[in-house]
């Protein structure tokens, strides 16, 4: 050692190890600056995803370097030749092999690609020296996490456990790299059922509720729940955690409790009298509300639900000129309508298109005022269609509950359960929803500054191949631009080869489970060594691969099991609420408001209007749209607020019209 | 000499540097001598006398092979010319030579306390001019690698090839020592049995212990004649000679030897397989014969191969000799 040269200051002053290894390099396998080779003992503890720091003696300008690397590959020889050596010398009998007395000498020898360089500059191919197991401090340098983790302006999020050798350490996420602006968003990726993606992200998002800094802003996450009940029971404590998982939560200094502040949002079912979810249980309901939409909400994503045939320029005019002439206004034609229209709902739209319609054929008009009349049956036909199509989320009557956009609450859950709704529905609530996010979050209106969108099956929503949707364009829009308005996508999928690469290629952080082999096989994961991708195809639950813009090379770590109750024990101890008749589901949802309505008074308010159930369920969502003062009062009054039957005067028969050349729907 | 391993670079550059302070032109690019061909001395048979019985004739040992050696001891040398003075060109030689014991400890071998190493130059001193010869024992001592340069003591008016050869022989002698000087640490030391790969008879106090073992894999000379020879040459595997007596005048100590068959050699050369041990000439030999054969047979394997002398060589030397390649480069 020189006798001027020091340690970087960078380098961490904690105990220095002993050696676990060397690092060693030949002419036809030579070090470069960003891999090295070393060999260990037969029974040093490193393994695939070791974290090691390289000592030497030789000081570059007055500084020794210390070089950090993590293991990529290993490999493992003897001094026989060929196999056929080994076969000879046992006589051809495997067993006995064993009773040599002497094991031949054996080779342990680890590649490991650079992490880090202290000091960064010169950067030279690693030298000769001895590989020591690196400690926590080290690890918090090697990961390029000590100017993010230490000091008043702390933002690491944790995001697991590195494990290695009996070293333990942290390993957190900038948070500037994680929810923006810096960088933003988050991919997980991994095998059904194996890969814990679900619970990654339910970990993490305790980990940000935990650890984002206050100084950065209010964060909030909207969920998703697309499939199952994994999503549907966030603050029912888990039943699972060892004593192992508490250690791990104390170590990250997360809470190991669910979330405290979750709310639910779903459509209601077919028949409207009960929300369309998992989580029905009568003693979860507090905090369940509908999700429902009108016209002038759904409207405005007609886009999503029509598709390329429906929406050409013609249609695509008249459905803009009902946008911006007849919705939500009153709307008159003298020339051509009986009456004024004031068009709120899918019924007074259908109404509307009816009477015109009438009137144009009357009239044996083929244009009214440049749209073809072919054209408006078409828009009629399909716009009609769509409180078919996503029948409980959107309304005939125009009644909406919806997310609190604009009171978004500080960590608080939103989670949106679309699990059982049409693919369509599905397309429709993720447009408006984020859309609603970023049209808020742009006027900083939203009640929070940052919000984590969480989406599975990114395979379905962002395909790499297939025709252009406007939920694909929607998503590659926030991974694009989101991480400047506060918008982060957090998108889980099972196969990353087959998610939109501008999605994946704009995500600062991706996470990987157990994944599948072919999978690895595919061009994205050709940078990872071979070894890596067998500890990938063979994780288990509860481990990650870390990639982060911090890190020079993907990291492994362990998470603990979420806080929170997982969706197969959730339906279990909450079984879902049997079905309900017409009377028993409005008691049910007054009652939320009221806990003196009883099943015999809604009988009796029914039986006394004599409504049909269109209507009653109609007046039952506008209470607990109003949730008013006087429950019962205010429900009585909706009853009685029938919409008048429609009179029909008696029509004669219509001339059948020659349909013009031009018009293709003719 | 040495007591412990340079970590790496014990090579010919003490010797290089040296001859460029005495103010001679060095390369390093010579072949090693140990690669030319030595005239050996011509094969013969000398009689022994047997110690079991009256004559010699093929045993079966008795017993399973079992496992009986802790430790192996070998030595290399490395020798090369780096330099060629005067008008006849003398050559200077540089000689390295490494010994090691490595003992068997959990199926694995490691290095017992140190390895002996240790490098000097060799040269006819009466051969060259004495200004030169003191520059060159100067220049030597200077340096904390080199230290010695050992006089070969070739006769004026030899054949110049004669002081190559003398120089190997040196370089030989002094690795015989550094074996001597391990086989009689580990004897006096330790208590379990050490196999030396080569006789015993100049092992000095080791000769003497029956902790130390020589294994003998040439046979330049055959310690029986007349029908004898067929016996020995027709063992069988895992069959041995009876044991003889070496006590010739030029062995220093007088040592128990017996042949035998490691390995079937089927219609190979009859000395395929074949070795000779030695053990120090005291007490009951029989027995004592059958249970060193009983420990050589169960070093069979792990096979040397790829080492030419793969059927005679069991790994605990051969992997001695790589162990004492790869420090003395």
């Amino acid at each position: 050692m020189s006798i001027d040269a020091k340690h970087s200051p960078s380098t961490p002053s904690d105990e220095r190890t002993a050696p676990l290894g060397r690092v060693v390099a030949t002419e036809r396998q030579p070090n470069t600056p960003h891999e090295f080779h070393f060999w260990t003992a037969l029974d040093a503890p490193v393994g695939i995803g070791t974290i090691v720091r390289v000592e030497t003696t030789r000081a570059v300008s007055g500084v020794l370097p210390s070089i950090y690397g993590v293991v990529t590959e290993g490999f493992s020889y003897t001094d026989v030749q060929t196999p056929l050596h080994d076969v000879l010398g046992a006589d051809g009998e495997p067993g006995a092999s064993a009773l040599a007395p002497t094991d031949r000498t054996e080779i342990r020898l680890y590649t490991a690609a650079v992490l880090r360089h202290v000091p960064e500059e010169p950067l030279q191919p690693v030298p000769m020296g001895t590989v020591h197991l690196a400690s926590e401090a080290d690890v918090q340098v090697a990961l390029r996490m000590d100017s993010y983790v230490r000091g008043e302006k702390a933002q690491g999020i944790p995001v697991g456990l590195y494990r290695a050798g009996g070293t333990e350490a942290a390993v957190h996420l900038d948070a500037d790299f994680l929810l923006g602006p810096e960088a933003a968003h988050l991919s997980i990726s991994g095998v059904s059922g194996l890969a814990t993606k679900t619970s990654a992200v339910e970990w993490l998002l305790s980990s940000i509720f935990a650890h984002f800094p206050a100084r950065k802003g209010r964060v909030a996450a909207v969920c998703f729940n697309v499939k199952g009940p994994d999503l549907c029971f966030l603050d029912q404590p888990a039943t699972a955690l060892d004593e192992a998982d508490r250690a791990m939560y104390q170590t990250l200094g997360v809470p190991a409790a669910p979330f405290t502040d979750v709310r639910y949002y779903a459509p209601w079912n077919a028949r409207g009298t009960q929300l369309a979810t998992l989580r029905s249980n009568d003693a979860l309901q507090g905090n369940v509300h509908p999700l429902t939409w009108g016209l002038r909400e759904t409207l405005q994503y007609a886009e999503v639900l029509l598709n390329r045939d429906d929406i050409d320029a013609k249609a695509d005019a008249l459905i803009d000129f009902i946008k911006e002439r007849v919705l939500d206004q009153v709307f008159t034609d003298a020339g051509t309508l009986p009456r004024a229209y004031e068009v709120r709902s899918f019924a007074d739209l259908e109404q509307w298109f009816r009477d015109l319609l009438r009137a144009l054929e009357g009239a044996n008009r083929d244009v009214w005022r440049t749209h073809h009349i072919a054209t408006i049956r078409k828009v009629r036909n399909r716009l009609s269609n769509i409180s078919t199509r996503c029948r409980g989320l959107v309304t005939d009557d125009g009644s909406v509950s919806d997310l609190p956009f604009g009171r978004f609450d500080d960590r608080a859950v939103y989670v949106v359960d679309v699990a059982n709704l049409e693919e369509d529905a599905q397309d429709l609530v993720f447009a408006r929803v984020v859309s609603q996010l970023r049209e808020h979050l742009e006027k900083r209106q939203l009640g929070v500054e940052h919000v984590v969108v969480f989406v599975d099956e990114l395979n379905k929503y962002a395909p790499a191949d297939g025709q252009d949707t406007y939920v694909r364009k929607m998503l590659l829009d926030i991974s694009e631009r989101g991480r400047y308005l506060g918008l982060v996508l957090f998108g889980a999928q099972q196969f990353r080869s087959q998610v939109h690469r501008r999605v994946v290629g704009n995500s600062g952080t991706a996470l990987f489970g157990r994944m599948d082999p072919d999978e690895l096989a595919t061009p994205g994961y050709q940078t990872l060594a071979p070894a890596t991708k067998a500890r990938l195809a063979t994780l288990e639950k509860g481990q990650l691969m870390v990639r982060h813009p911090h890190f020079g090379q993907p990291v492994f770590v362990r998470f603990p099991r979420p806080a929170v109750l997982g969706g197969r024990e959730g339906v279990e101890r909450f079984p879902q609420a049997d079905e309900l008749s017409l009377e028993e589901a409005v008691t049910k949802s007054l009652r939320r408001l009221d806990s003196s309505v009883t099943l015999g008074w809604v009988q009796d308010a029914i039986a006394l209007a004599g409504e049909g159930e269109d209507d009653i369920l109609r007046a039952r969502n506008r209470t607990l749209q109003a949730r008013p003062e006087d429950v019962k009062a205010y429900f009585k009054a909706q009853l009685r607020k029938r919409v008048e039957p429609e009179t029909v005067g008696r029509r004669g028969p219509t001339p059948l019209r020659v349909p013009p050349n031009d018009d293709p729907y003719g | 000499m040495s007591a412990a391993p340079s970590g790496g670079g014990f090579g010919i550059r003490a010797a290089m540097r040296a001859l460029r302070d005495a103010g001679v032109h060095a390369s390093s690019d010579a072949a090693p001598l140990e690669t030319r061909r030595v005239a050996d001395e011509p094969p013969r048979l000398e009689a022994a006398a047997p110690i079991e019985g009256t004559r010699v004739e093929a045993r079966r040992v008795h017993g399973e092979p079992v496992v009986g050696f802790a430790a192996f001891l070998d030595g290399i040398q490395r020798s090369r010319v780096v330099a060629h003075v005067g008008g006849i060109g003398v050559p200077i030689v540089h000689g390295a030579v490494a010994s090691a014991v490595r003992l068997r400890t959990g199926q694995r071998l490691r290095t017992w306390e140190s390895p002996v190493i240790s490098q000097a130059l060799y040269a006819p001193l009466g051969a060259l001019a004495p200004e030169f010869a003191a520059s060159l024992m100067a220049a030597a001592h200077n340096s904390n690698e080199l230290r010695r340069v050992i006089d070969t003591e070739v006769p004026a008016g030899s054949h110049p090839q004669e002081f190559t050869a003398r120089a190997l022989t040196a370089v030989q002698r002094e690795r015989e020592r550094a074996e001597v000087s391990l086989a009689e640490s580990w004897v006096a030391r330790e208590s379990t049995p050490l196999l030396i790969d080569g006789g015993i008879s100049g092992a000095g106090t080791a000769a003497r212990h029956p902790m130390a073992i020589g294994v003998v894999k040439s046979h330049n000379a055959l310690y029986v004649t007349g029908d004898s020879v067929a016996t020995v040459l027709g063992l069988r595997e895992g069959e041995r000679s009876t044991a003889v007596e070496l006590a010739s005048p030029r062995r220093r100590v007088p040592v128990a030897t017996w042949y035998l068959r490691l390995r079937d050699h089927g219609n190979r050369s009859p000395f395929f397989g074949l070795v000779r041990v030695e053990v120090a000439r005291e007490g009951e030999i029989t027995e004592r014969a059958d249970l060193v054969s009983r420990w050589l047979l169960a070093e069979r394997i792990p096979v040397s191969l790829p080492d030419p002398r793969w059927d005679v060589m069991v790994y605990g030397i051969r992997e001695c000799e790589r162990y004492l390649s790869s420090i003395l480069t």
